[in-house]
């Protein structure tokens, strides 16, 4: 599997499973900004993982949802995305 | 505490998101001219259901009353609590500032007789429909009884004391009960109450199993206690919630006593029990009376439990005289949820929100769609009534045999 996860995706995720909304610009320019203080908790981005796994058919990484931050995140999803294939 | 005498709770708020109105002032007008809003229900997925006539909460917009974070993660039922916590905390002036400034004094509790069942449906579908990895993780907090308390909390920061009452319709005077005591042993306030979102396909059809539902198709003709017509009753969404705050505090920081919580008291008679209830109604009244140091006569307006059942209905007339004596039979009782359908745990906060508002206005409202009463009790039906009233009696019985008495006191009073 070659796809990445965009930070459009993640905006797009973060908005369908925690109903956070946050602008990708946005997102971009506070991609080391926690989620917490981004106002997803652990059970906002447990759903993310959730729907990424469904969408990808692909198991992520157990430390996906302990991911501090978008940018954390974004790298390890797609690692797994593309040494998992 | 010193032997001094206790700490009074008083209610410095009133929120109401109602089938009749999704603001306390337009509930109140439409209780007090006695408009029924009882109609078919029109819920999606409903059409095919034996239950035609509910109180639907028609009048909200949960996207204008919470942030989409909590539109995603929580239920109607937690939609209609934070938008009536709203509606109290801003008629108590109770805002930001005031919580910051102390909030672990401030905590919450609600009533809940079941939890966010179209939450639930949603996620349970997605289980059986495409398997456990497609139900989201909010389902483990969403369609619980807490939810509305746990959110209340996190949403306006309060941190002291919080709980639930999961029970049956009594319930609701539970939880304004255990506000009060809470004030009492100390903590400033509470933000308490109840609201109830039944009216979704799963929910429905959970409560087809009650022999007292009323499946009659006329909205007019669904839903008459203490005649010879009753049918059963018709159940509602929506609710209410206030600001129960020691007197002391609410004087200090000079916000309104609208009332005061004086006394409660519950008993349990089991469930569908109906001709003993009359004994645990009647023990609760006394109890509550009691607590509150109030004489039968004192009480000027009783807001009844008024089921629709039959056997219920004559059970709480007898109760009303078994407990005050004579004036049982003398004083204006009134059941505005005729008009507005009966929402479970969150119908006898919405009544307890109504007596304050008749105290302070000095009228009773109406029982719609109720005539001919078939009762020895002084049914206030038609049009208000112009009363003095500085006590109210609000009284609720649960499907599964709880039996509450709430009495209220004017603010006024001292």
């Amino acid at each position: 599997m070659s796809e990445r996860i965009t930070l459009e995706e993640l905006a797009e995720l973060m908005r369908k499973s925690a109903g956070v909304t946050v602008p990708p610009a946005e997102l971009q320019q506070r991609s080391d900004t926690g989620f917490d203080a981004l106002g997803v908790d652990s059970l906002g981005l447990l759903g993310i993982v959730g729907e990424l796994e469904n969408r990808y058919g692909a198991a992520m990484p157990p430390d996906a949802e302990r991911s501090k931050t978008p940018r954390q995140f974004l790298d390890l999803v797609n690692t797994a995305l593309m040494t998992g294939a | 505490m010193s032997a001094s005498r206790p700490r009074r709770a008083a209610v410095t708020g009133i929120g109401v998101i109602a089938p009749n109105g999704a603001s306390t002032e337009t509930f109140w007008k439409s209780t007090k001219e006695g408009i029924s809003v009882l109609d078919r229900i029109t819920r999606e997925g409903c059409e095919h259901l034996p239950l035609r006539v509910a109180g639907e909460v028609r009048d909200f917009d949960p996207a204008a009353a919470v942030e989409g974070r909590y539109l995603v993660q929580t239920d109607r039922f937690t939609h209609f609590a934070m938008a009536a916590a709203d509606f109290a905390m801003e008629d108590a002036r109770f805002g930001r500032a005031e919580v910051d400034g102390a909030p672990f004094s401030v905590g919450v509790i609600t009533a809940a007789g079941s939890g966010g069942g179209e939450f639930g449906q949603r996620e349970l579908q997605q289980l059986w429909g495409k398997g456990s990895r497609f139900v989201g993780p909010y389902q483990s907090i969403a369609w619980f009884y807490a939810a509305s308390t746990g959110q209340i909390s996190i949403r306006r920061g309060l941190k002291g004391p919080c709980g639930v009452v999961a029970a049956d319709e009594a319930g609701g005077l539970d939880a304004l009960a255990h506000a009060a005591r809470a004030v009492r042993r100390g903590t400033d306030v509470i933000v308490a109450g109840s609201t109830e979102a039944p009216l979704a396909p799963y929910s429905m059809v959970c409560q087809l199993g009650y022999d007292e539902l009323s499946t009659v198709e006329d909205p007019t003709r669904a839903y008459r206690p203490f005649t010879g017509a009753a049918c059963g009753f018709v159940p509602a969404e929506g609710g209410a919630m206030l600001v129960v705050e020691g007197e002391d505090t609410a004087r200090e920081r000079g916000a309104p006593v609208r009332a005061y919580l004086a006394g409660h008291a519950a008993t349990f008679t089991g469930a569908s029990r109906w001709e003993r209830s009359r004994e645990g109604l009647a023990q609760a009244v006394r109890g509550a009376l009691d607590e509150a140091g109030c004489a039968p006569e004192e009480i000027d307006v009783v807001f009844a439990d008024a089921l629709g059942v039959p056997e219920a209905d004559r059970a709480e007339a007898l109760a009303i005289v078994d407990a005050l004596g004579a004036h049982g039979r003398r004083v204006p009782v009134t059941a505005p949820k005729t008009g507005i359908g009966r929402g479970y745990g969150a119908a006898p906060v919405l009544d307890a929100a109504a007596a304050v508002l008749a105290m302070e206005q000095s009228v009773v409202p109406p029982t719609p769609n109720v005539f001919d009463i078939c009762h020895d009790l002084d049914l206030v039906t038609g049009r208000a009534r112009a009363v003095e009233a500085r006590t109210a009696l609000v009284l609720s019985r649960g499907l599964m045999g709880s039996n509450s008495a709430l009495v209220l006191r004017h603010g006024a009073d001292t």
